[in-house]
């Protein structure tokens, strides 16, 4: 009986893991591939060795919490397999609908709901969760309107002068045939950028293990009858690497595709942000989904930069369509002094300002995070309903 | 008799179909198609990396080529005359702002490969969304 518990339970770990690997890797190295500086065997390889150090040194800490914390009973095996099966109807539901759905999230909430039904929610570690839940997209969208506005223009003019991310593209197409167009001196800038990439890329699978992991591995772990905390990263580590080196070959095309819209270096500032945001609330021991770190700090950076001709105190307390327009007036005024070039207004039809605010008004950012918080209210939502009907499983 | 017709086109056959459906119907309206680039999704990369560029205007033209040469594919086989609107954003509400400027809005009923749940929670069904709230008449071509 508990054989086959635990064999099922292994089964569903590897569904998940299989899935985490998809959506992490393509994340963390679509960039990058997109960019022709990796191929997605590489990737895929790195990624899986530095999924495997994030999940047994820092994933630790939130295998714990997950494990032990969030109810105040240590999870049984069966209940985490209960949990295993919650967790991967959100990634299928994710999968088929296309909705994002953030695993780390969804283990906890599915793990609270156990906890709700049979009154043993540790209410005190599940806010102190729920409140960094709140406060990191919101670091998370402040960091990455930092950087939109003030850095990433500043990094852009400076880096854009010697080194444009053009020459690395054709020079790596070439593969290992040396371009003689290109000088000894784009070769060093180059191989100094490629480096630098592979660095980001290590430290957001190394994030993406420490997040992740416990989410395949944890589950696993509790009670007489589960496995060893090293036996069960392992497993979830092989997961996500088959995932890796699998379906992520169409995730880095769809999900790190749109991610690859970006230029690349706006794209290593969203992974550095992202990924440190990441581990320190994982060394923490708090879940948090390297996803959505992500996504924040990208609409983050889009709002910097888009509000950027706005004061910073009108862009945070502008709040209806009246003010709106204010500032949009605001925008074109600012543009006028500084473009020579601005088109008169009226002049010819297709030639209207536009203004870069259109495209995250507060109004979209609200309906666009609220997007992120479904899954998770349906997976606490669903255990408790599932654990109220079959408390024996708990 | 109506004189000024916008066209919302995306990439879909639609609205490949509600051009030509105007261009056939209305003969002698000046016809305006507008596209909308920087539409949310799920990781918003096109919406950031429109703002990221240095020339907005100029970039949000560059992405809405395509459909542009489309439209006038159409119209040029039908001797007929368009002006183009680049729109950022939401798609609808950029149509919503226009709509008074014109006397009708012929647009079609979706666009392709956008049944996905995200596309529909961020953006919702343009067509339904502009039929309900425009305040000039709608035809919506299936």
């Amino acid at each position: 009986m508990v054989e086959t518990l635990l064999l099922v339970g292994i089964v569903a770990s590897l569904f998940v893991g299989f899935n985490i690997g998809g959506s992490s890797t393509g994340i963390t190295w679509g960039p990058s591939v997109g960019a022709g500086i990796v191929t997605k065997t590489t990737a895929a390889a790195i990624m899986t060795v530095f999924v495997f150090l994030g999940g047994i040194t820092v994933g630790q800490e939130v295998m714990g919490t997950l494990s032990e914390d969030i109810i105040t009973v240590d999870l049984t095996l069966s209940a985490g397999v209960a949990v295993l099966f919650f967790i991967g109807l959100g990634i299928l539901v994710a999968n088929i609908f296309g909705v994002p759905v953030p695993t780390s999230m969804t283990t906890v909430g599915a793990i609270a709901g156990l906890g709700l039904a049979t009154g043993t929610l540790n209410y005190e570690m599940i806010a102190e969760i729920i409140s960094w839940w709140v406060v990191t997209p919101i670091i998370g969208f402040w960091i990455g309107g930092i950087i939109g506005r003030y850095i990433y223009p500043w990094v852009n003019r400076r880096v854009d002068i010697k080194n444009s991310p053009g020459p690395l593209l054709s020079l790596d197409r070439q593969g290992t045939v040396p371009k003689p167009a290109l000088g000894p001196n784009t070769t060093t800038q180059e191989l100094a950028t490629t480096v630098v990439v592979l660095i980001i890329g290590c430290y957001m699978a190394f994030s993406a293990g420490a997040s992740n992991v416990p989410n395949a591995a944890a589950p696993l772990v509790g009670g007489d009858d589960g496995l060893e905390m090293t036996y069960a990263v392992l497993l979830a580590t092989a997961a996500i690497g088959l995932g890796g080196f699998t379906i992520a070959r169409r995730t880095m095309d769809s999900v790190g595709g749109e991610l690859s819209d970006i230029p690349l270096l706006a794209a290593l500032f969203v992974m550095v942000t992202a990924s440190t945001i990441t581990t320190t609330l994982s060394y923490m021991g708090i879940p948090i989904s390297l996803v959505m770190s992500t996504v924040m700090t990208i609409v983050g950076i889009g709002w910097g930069r888009a509000t950027r001709p706005v004061t910073f105190r009108e862009a945070v307390t502008r709040d209806s369509d009246a003010q709106d327009r204010e500032i949009e007036l605001g925008a074109i005024v600012a543009e006028e002094q500084e473009g020579e070039r601005a088109p008169a207004i009226g002049e010819e039809e297709s030639e209207e300002v536009l203004n870069a605010a259109d495209l995250f008004n507060p109004r979209a950012v609200i309906k666009y995070i609220s997007m992120w918080i479904i899954g998770p209210s349906m997976s606490t939502l669903l255990a408790y309903g599932f654990f109220t009907l079959f408390p024996g499983i708990a | 008799m109506l004189s000024t017709i916008l066209v919302p086109m995306d990439d879909s056959d639609q609205a490949g179909h509600a051009l030509e459906y105007a261009l056939e119907n209305f003969p002698e309206a000046d016809v305006t198609i507008l596209h909308v680039v920087g539409v949310p999704s799920m990781m918003m990369g096109d919406a950031v990396s429109l703002t990221l560029e240095d020339d907005l205007s100029e970039a949000a033209a560059g992405r809405a080529e395509s459909v542009f040469d489309r439209a006038h594919e159409i119209a040029d086989e039908r001797d007929r005359e368009i002006t183009t609107v680049v729109g950022i954003g939401h798609p609808a509400r950029n149509i919503l702002n226009r709509a008074e400027e014109y006397d009708t809005i012929v647009l079609g009923s979706h666009g392709e490969d956008r049944d996905r749940a995200t596309h529909r929670f961020l953006v919702g069904n343009v067509a339904e969304t502009v039929s309900k709230r425009s305040p000039v008449p709608v035809t919506v071509v299936r």
